[in-house]
């Protein structure tokens, strides 16, 4: 199918953003041109993954996605020629060879690129933002003058968007201090561009890796107009600022699990290995807003549960505190206060009592801040639904 | 004296500094690895269920997240006192899930982060004094290895061919993981006690149709003959000189066939493997074939003092023929590629891990004594920014690394060590061939070879293990409950592409843990020096290292310093494995281990 870039927008303004990024086909952007759009990527404190995921994309695949929209990657450390170089101490070579010479021509005189943060961005020691450095100066500095001059910033993966497994509780996490962009953990008023006092719009791609869909077709999205950056924000991103596309604000993990028909005969595993419900090895597919059990991973292929594993939740803000233990069911943790006895008992039997259980837990997942407008994050009430005390048990 | 210094060294994983002093005569004369990140991974373990550490420890590293996962489920399955009943068909889905990363590891080593080096425009510059022969190489470097942000002289090029083509076979060897292991990276198949997933018999299928396509991908860029071929001349060979002698006669065919013509594209049969081997090495390329030219590789990264360094596999991937469970302290006759530990002069010994000691002396860790067993240490990240400096020399603190050695022995892990240690036929046959021709055998050249020849070891196996040995359907873990961790300790031997891990687990009476350590390949072969002054084995790769491409061809040029470039990507640098912190000391009581106490998190 070839069209003009008028018609095209026209056809996807019929569809609307959210429809429009679901069934998007990466035919239907080849035949179109769009202007430049420039993309600096950065990698802060993190493991590599969300680059190593980004490479796994299949539709659009990386340099589809970079060929059809248009976009020139400035700066990637794990795909990019260039590197660092001094001679004593001074920049040597030039740009071909030089990445410190692209940074600083980016950090100099660039303006109006899409930011793409990978990674952390260390604050610590004390501040000094030390236990990172990248060419002789922290990341923390570098990060501030990228950011400063960037259109947006889109944040992929747990590391970046809320300090993921860097900013897990630890005995020294305290003194490592590593920052998310917007957030840290679940806290709105630690993210890294509150402490510089730096204001940008800010997409984040949750998930540990975060899916190369949900990055491409972001990204993919702003190009073509389909998210106006900053006006469509607040309608197309959810509090933690995530396309609400991709993580729905209604839907769990659990609503499309391929082993939901165990959990509604009450058909639950003790061990790993089997195909039943996991919810009792500690699966947080119920609790967890993510399309990964329709959208699949590498390939479209598998998600977690499928694949035999408890969800372990790696797309909350919170994680992995929120979610852990890992192969304990939410309500034996104590993180929220549940009636146990309660809870386990309505596990045992068959769908309409599992449909009770699931009234009860969401009752139990609700957090304050749920009270005072975030609902739109929270599980909503499945009103209508009883509990097993309610009921009595009867059907 | 010059200083150049390479910081960061991109296209690797993590983040990685080099600084160096080079002489008049372009020769580094000495040099510091700087790892540039804290991390404090383990301590998030700490306090927490064991059984998570399996999930969360693969957050180490987002390329080889597969080896995390398995070292920590080993270690796991000794906690829960489960090790000698892990059912043979767990045993070998960790091993299919390791093959699968081992080869999308390596290929994407090979193809993004190292070989884009070979397109650096100073091969260029050399071969062009070498008329229409160099000119072809050059097209067929450049048209093959340039990565994805390439310039010369300020014009963009096009990635290059086989730089594109990796990209999709490594994403079509984790879609084969995902199959199994739901997505890469940060797979959920490794669990306590076996995996978590039993495959179907379509599964099976699916896994061989995607490594079979993977091998048409190896036939067409990779080797230019049939994998089978090479498998059958080099890993199957009856002795390592008919292995080498195979490969010689292989370039050395393509190469009278291509003199005349001038084509060394991949139709004419110059898969990258052939090209590399012949224009990479000195001895191979210029001196046994016959080439005019080469980038002399075989000479940098070598090193110099036999005494000083060792080379060391912990073992990886279970013999199917041992049956249920396995024994932590890896064997070397327990896995298809032993444990073992090789000296400096290439002699043979057995591996036993309570040789495994660290040293933070050149660390930014406060520690009031310098170098411990080490599975008794007391480390605390430096607190204070004033003291994390990078430029202060050979003598200071200058990672967050720290320094591992194996009796006192500084050792290199990886494809290399391992491959020498297995006694695998070509890379045996070709280190046999450098020393009778004069040259040190460990080199950057041959670093590089190995590994493209263990993808080549691997794929033979994990096809025997998927046709013939792993039971569709058959029982892959044990039963576990929480309570069987109680006041208990676990080790975990595996190995990862980058070479040697090993994570080690202790738990309270309540089950939780009081401490997980992990010592990574990078820490191995990145350390800075350690408490003797001995420097890492990329130290001692670079001291003595030409500073400029193919032995400074082209004169002293401190600008474009491939000698560096060369060496430290060599090793498939992992640098947010490399960098962990520890403290607190916890004595095991619990007998498995008497002979050591555990170092923490």
């Amino acid at each position: 199918m070839k069209m003009d870039r008028r018609t095209f927008i026209k056809a996807v303004g019929v569809l609307g953003a959210s429809l429009f990024l679901q069934t998007y086909k990466n035919d239907i952007a080849k035949a179109l041109e769009f202007s430049e759009t420039k993309v600096v990527w950065l990698h802060g404190v993190m493991d590599s993954g969300c680059t190593i995921s980004m490479l796994d994309g299949g539709s659009p695949d990386i340099i589809e996605f970079l060929q059809e929209y248009n976009l020139k990657l400035l700066y990637h450390e794990v795909l990019m020629m260039q590197q660092g170089i001094f001679v004593d101490g001074k920049l040597a070579n030039t740009s071909d060879l030089n990445s410190e010479i692209v940074l600083d021509e980016i950090l100099g005189r660039e303006k109006g690129y899409v930011l793409v943060s990978e990674g952390a961005i260390s604050n610590g020691p004390q501040g000094s933002g030390k236990y990172l450095m990248l060419g002789g100066r922290t990341y923390k500095e570098i990060y501030a003058k990228a950011a400063k001059n960037a259109l947006a910033i889109v944040a992929i993966g747990n590391c970046a968007t809320n300090g993921g497994v860097n900013s897990a509780k630890s005995d020294i996490v305290e003194l490592m201090d590593p920052r998310g962009v917007a957030f840290t953990m679940e806290d709105a008023s630690k993210g890294i561009l509150d402490l510089l006092g730096i204001e940008k719009p800010v997409i984040n791609l949750t998930g540990c890796p975060t899916h190369p869909d949900w990055v491409f077709l972001t990204i993919g999205a702003v190009v073509l107009g389909k998210i106006k950056i900053p006006d469509d924000l607040p309608s197309v991103l959810d509090h933690w600022k995530r396309p609400k596309v991709f993580f729905p604000p209604d839907h769990v993990i659990h609503d499309n699990c391929s082993r939901r028909g165990y959990y509604d005969r009450g058909e639950f595993e003790l061990t790993v290995g089997g195909p039943k419900c996991l919810w009792k090895l500690g699966c947080k597919g119920p609790y967890t807003h993510a399309d990964c059990a329709t959208r699949n991973w590498n390939g479209h292929l598998n998600y977690c549960p499928q694949a035999g594993s408890p969800c372990i939740g790696c797309v909350q803000p919170g994680f992995p505190d929120s979610t852990r233990p890992f192969f304990v069911e939410i309500e034996k943790t104590g993180i929220v206060g549940t009636n146990i006895t309660t809870v386990a008992g309505v596990a045992i039997g068959g769908a309409l009592l599992a449909a009770g259980a699931h009234a009860v837990r969401r009752t139990a997942m609700k957090r304050p801040e749920d009270e005072e407008g975030f609902a739109e994050e929270s599980i909503p009430e499945e009103t209508g639904e009883k509990t097993i005390e309610e009921t009595g048990g009867e059907k | 004296m010059v200083q150049v210094t390479v910081d960061p060294v991109s296209r690797i994983e993590g983040h990685y500094r080099i600084n160096t002093e080079v002489n008049g005569d372009g020769v580094i004369t000495d040099a510091q690895s700087n790892g540039l990140q804290l991390r404090g991974f383990e301590r998030l373990l700490q306090h927490q269920d064991p059984r998570d550490a399996a999930l969360l420890s693969q957050r180490i590293c987002g390329v080889c997240p597969v080896s995390h996962g398995i070292a920590a489920a080993n270690a796991l399955d000794e906690l829960f006192g489960v090790a000698g009943e892990v059912p043979k068909n767990g045993l070998l889905m960790r091993n299919i899930h390791q093959a699968l990363n081992f080869i999308a590891s390596h290929a994407a080593h090979v193809y993004v982060l190292w070989g884009p080096d070979l397109a650096n425009p100073a091969y260029r510059d050399i071969l062009a004094k070498y008329g229409d022969v160099g000119n072809a190489v050059w097209k067929e470097l450049q048209g093959r290895f340039a990565p994805l942000i390439y310039q010369i002289d300020g014009t963009s090029y096009p990635a290059g061919s086989s730089y594109l083509g990796a990209i999709v076979e490594f994403r079509r060897l984790h879609e084969a993981i995902s199959l199994i292991a739901s997505k890469m990276p940060h797979p959920v198949l490794q669990h306590v006690g076996g995996v978590v997933y039993s495959p179907t018999v379509a599964d099976i299928g699916q896994i061989l149709s995607y490594v079979t396509k993977t091998m048409e991908f190896v036939k067409t860029f990779t080797l230019g003959v049939s994998p089978d071929t090479w498998i059958e001349n080099t890993y199957r060979a009856s002795s390592p000189q008919k292995a080498a002698t195979f490969v010689l006669n292989h370039l050395q065919e393509l190469l009278n066939k291509s003199l005349d013509s001038k084509d060394f594209s991949h139709s004419a049969g110059w898969g990258d493997v052939p090209l590399f081997a012949a224009f990479g090495s000195e001895l191979i390329g210029e001196k046994l074939i016959g080439l005019p030219i080469s980038m002399k590789m075989d000479l940098a990264g070598t090193y110099k003092d036999p005494d000083k360094i060792g080379f060391l596999s912990y073992g990886v991937f279970f013999k199917p023929e041992k049956g249920n469970g396995y024994d932590p302290t890896s064997p070397a006759d327990s896995r298809v590629i032993p444990s073992g530990y090789m000296n400096g002069y290439f002699k043979l010994e057995k591996f036993d891990y309570k040789k495994i000691s660290e040293s933070v002396s050149h660390s930014f860790y406060i520690d009031d004594v310098n170098d411990r067993p080490p599975w008794n240490g007391v480390t605390v990240p430096e607190g204070n920014p004033e003291n994390i400096d990078y430029t202060k020399g050979s003598r200071s603190r200058y990672s967050w690394a720290k320094a591992p050695h194996y009796d006192g022995i500084p050792c290199e892990v990886g494809p290399l060590a391992r491959m020498m240690i297995m006694g695998e036929p070509l890379v045996t046959g070709l280190v046999k061939t450098f020393q009778d021709n004069g040259y040190y055998p460990v080199n950057n050249y041959t670093r590089m070879i190995a590994r493209m020849q263990e993808i080549l070891v691997v794929v033979p196996e994990m096809i025997e293990w998927l046709t013939q040995d792993l039971q569709a359907g058959g029982k892959v873990a044990v039963h576990t409950d929480l309570s069987m961790a109680k006041s208990s300790t676990g080790m975990g031997l595996w190995e990862a592409p980058r070479g040697a891990l090993g994570h080690w687990i202790a738990t309270g009476p309540d089950s939780m843990v009081t401490l997980y350590q992990a010592v990574v390949p990078s820490t191995w072969n990145l350390a800075p020096r350690n408490s003797q002054g001995i420097p890492s084995p990329v130290e001692q790769a670079l001291i003595g290292t030409k500073i400029s491409a193919a032995e400074n061809a082209l004169g002293v040029d401190y600008s474009n310093p491939l000698g560096i470039l060369h060496t430290a990507r060599s090793y498939d640098p992992c640098l947010a494995c490399a960098v962990h912190t520890i403290d607190k000391t916890t004595i095991d009581k619990t007998g498995k281990h008497p002979d050591y106490t555990i170092k923490v998190l």
